[in-house]
């Protein structure tokens, strides 16, 4: 149905453009072939010596286009000559305005987005396999498009920007993403990028403006009431709003950015550890960098220090706020009034501090916050907010304790909910009571199986590949978790695998233990490298190397191999008894 | 070590030695083609196919049906031999002997495939 009409659309303006100038071709066509027609050439022997109407076509077709192959098919008269004259004049200008007008066509800019929307219908169209919809391709989206093509997910983007889309032309990707510069919010668009196909995992939504967010929210809903939507939203009237949609995935970068920033600060050893699972691999697992517990200093008090500052409250840490904006706040806040320089810091007590938190939403302020910080209290412990992706630079010289970049951070919640859904389970489950006793643990496993390479987290359910662990449990050999990850080359070694969560008939498990028997109901999150993961998949579907992983002998292949075992042990016994 | 294996991987190539002991020489003299080599490729061939029966795994599956094509190919062979011009009793002539040594050469790619799989099976298990 929308093909359709794009089709009507750019056929409508190709033939609304070129209307005038193919009247007027064929004007002179009609004018030239009759006029040489007419015209008595050099008598000769058949008689008047005219062209006939063909010849005449012939003539005018070569000479209008300039071509000009002479006085064919015999020298001309006079007469002849004078017409052929004019016939190549207004031909020639003819065919220069028919094509000015072709170019001036090509070159409309409403024929270029229809053939856009088109070509990127078709490319969506096109995808056969589960893929997934990025309305906004900024710092977030990009980072976002960058992960999934590492994780070798599709997906589509629109982008209201031209030049963000030309950015996208210019990715590396490891598969093709196709991208239209439009409006998202407008439903014919979101058609086009397949948010009714069954195929469209979830449509994230992250343009900078929060209206278009909740209006594309509300139009994917609408068009596609079973599709998973994630959603930027930094205000609570938003977010209630988003609430009534249903089934919407709320992602808040300032409200994730100072969850992340309070992990951190109050269990450094799982912010290592998540950091260093997700993908960065410069994060020392060893000996992660760990914030001190006393004053903190938040420079900004935007959305983002106030989710900071509530985030702090909770944990029972102390806070002072550097703000310049004259804002009516809750009294319990101690805050002093200014830009954070180095007379606000000394007011706001930064030689007793233990931390600070540049965290305003301007890069300059905070790089320049951690300059005088480091004049003033060189000891304090330093967390830097990068705002935006291209100053990476500029920050990583900087040297700060730790820098927070929330396009980053949020990007890769995004990917996580995406990708792995599980994986969010299990960092609840870590900042939890029960959790947090694990978290040691889950770090010593992690540090004993990873040899440094970079893992990737991958699902995999049973119900389709634990076929063979089925078949093999009916004949009474139960399989279990840690046999399916011992190296099939060496049952002794392990893969550099590490299982995470274990979900079953509704229940999760985290961080499942080795002696776990399997079942088909089983879904299990990996976490591992990419070679592990292969040899993983290739012994789950060959049931005589489960046997292998699980008892340490080969079965015997082939009835005749199966007797002669039986044979041979029916030879043993009695030698042993 | 492995008994299974050592069986398994002797009659293998066993029926390949064997067949390829048959078809050497020139194709259409009968002098060097032996009727008896022939028959024990057969037997080799068919007792290979028993050892093969009742592996399921992706790769048995393949070992199973080469194995068998070999057979009927050497079948096929064996009954040109017995059935035409006179049987085995005289020396085969000219046109029947490439026919033979012909259906042996099928039965020699069978069984080289199935070696080369039992090959690749042992270097990729890495065990």
């Amino acid at each position: 149905m929308a093909a359709t009409s794009e089709l009507d659309r750019v056929s409508a303006i190709i033939l609304r453009n070129m209307r005038t100038p193919f009247l007027v071709l064929l004007a002179t066509y009609a004018i030239g072939i009759t006029g040489m027609a007419l015209i008595p050439g050099e008598e000769g022997a058949e008689g008047h010596g005219r062209m006939n109407l063909y010849h005449a076509f012939y003539f005018f077709t070569y000479s209008a286009t300039t071509t000009g192959f002479g006085e064919i098919p015999r020298a001309f008269s006079d007469a002849q000559r004078l017409w052929a004259t004019i016939c190549l004049y207004i031909g020639v200008i003819a065919w220069l305005y028919a094509i000015g007008s072709f170019i001036r066509l090509i070159q409309h800019p409403e024929l270029l987005t229809a053939l856009a929307e088109r070509r990127f219908a078709r490319s969506v169209q096109r995808i056969s396999h589960p893929f997934f919809i990025i309305c906004g391709f900024g710092d977030t989206g990009s980072l976002l498009a960058r992960g999934l093509s590492e994780n070798y997910c599709t997906a589509v983007v629109i982008d209201s920007d031209t030049e963000r889309i030309k950015a996208l032309g210019l990715r590396d990707y490891r598969i093709s993403m196709p991208g239209l510069c439009a409006d998202a919010s407008v439903p014919k668009h979101l058609i086009d990028a397949g948010v009714t196909r069954t195929d469209c995992r979830a449509v994230v939504t992250l343009t900078p403006s929060e209206d278009t967010n909740l209006k594309i929210a509300v139009m994917a809903r609408t068009l596609n009431p079973s599709v998973r939507i994630v959603c930027r939203s930094t205000t609570q009237q938003n977010r209630e709003y988003l609430e009534t949609v249903g089934e919407v995935t709320i992602v808040d970068p300032y409200e994730i950015f100072a969850r992340q920033l309070r992990t951190a600060i109050c269990t450094p050893l799982l912010y290592a550890w998540e950091d260093w699972l997700v993908g960065a691999l410069s994060t020392d697992l060893e000996k992660p960098p760990v914030p001190p517990l006393g004053k903190w200093i938040l420079c900004g008090y935007g959305r983002m220090g106030k989710a900071i500052s509530s985030a702090l409250k909770e944990r029972d840490i102390e806070t002072v706020v550097v703000d310049p904006d004259q804002v009516p706040t809750d009294s319990e806040l101690h805050r002093v009034m200014g830009r954070a320089g180095t007379s606000t810091l000394r007011e706001a007590g930064i030689e007793d501090a233990v931390g600070i938190v540049a965290g305003t939403d301007c890069d300059e302020d905070n790089l320049g916050i951690l300059l005088s910080t480091r004049k003033l209290n060189p000891l304090v412990f330093s967390v830097v907010r990068q705002n935006h992706h291209e100053n990476e630079l500029a920050f990583s010289g900087a040297r700060a304790n730790l820098i927070m970049q929330p396009s980053l951070i949020t990007a890769r919640r995004i990917l996580l909910a995406l990708t792995a859904p599980l994986f969010l389970d299990l960092r609840i489950y870590l900042r939890s009571i029960e959790g947090r006793a694990r978290i040691g643990e889950v770090v010593d496993r992690t540090e004993r199986i990873f040899t440094g390479r970079r893992p990737r987290f991958w699902t995999l359910s049973l119900a389709s590949a634990g076929t063979a662990i089925v078949s093999l449990q009916r004949r009474g050999v139960p399989i279990t978790l840690g046999d399916v990850l011992r190296s099939p080359v060496d049952r002794t070694r392990r893969l550099e695998v590490l299982p995470l969560v274990l979900q079953r008939r509704g229940t999760s498990i985290m961080l499942p233990d080795d002696g776990l028997e399997l079942t088909d109901t089983d879904t299990i999150l990996f976490c591992g490298t990419v070679p592990a993961g292969r040899m993983l998949a290739s012994s789950l579907q060959n049931s005589y190397t489960l046997y292998y992983l699980h008892t340490g002998h080969e079965e015997p292949r082939g009835y005749f191999a199966f007797w002669l075992a039986k044979q041979r042990r029916a030879g043993d016994r009695p030698a042993r008894s | 070590m492995n008994l299974e294996k050592i069986i398994f991987g002797f009659f293998i190539v066993l029926a390949l030695t064997l067949n390829v002991g048959f078809v050497v020489g020139e194709l259409a003299n009968p002098g060097h083609h032996s009727l008896w080599m022939l028959f024990a490729a057969l037997l080799v061939s068919l007792l290979t196919t028993g050892l093969k029966i009742g592996d399921r795994s992706q790769i048995g599956a393949v070992l199973l049906s080469t194995s068998l094509v070999s057979n009927l190919q050497l079948i096929l062979a064996v009954s040109v031999w017995a059935v035409l011009e006179g049987g085995m009793d005289v020396v085969p002539g000219h046109d029947k002997m490439v026919a033979i040594v012909s259906l042996a050469y099928g039965a020699l790619v069978a069984n080289g495939v199935s070696v080369l799989m039992l090959v690749s099976d042992t270097l990729m298990s890495r065990r």
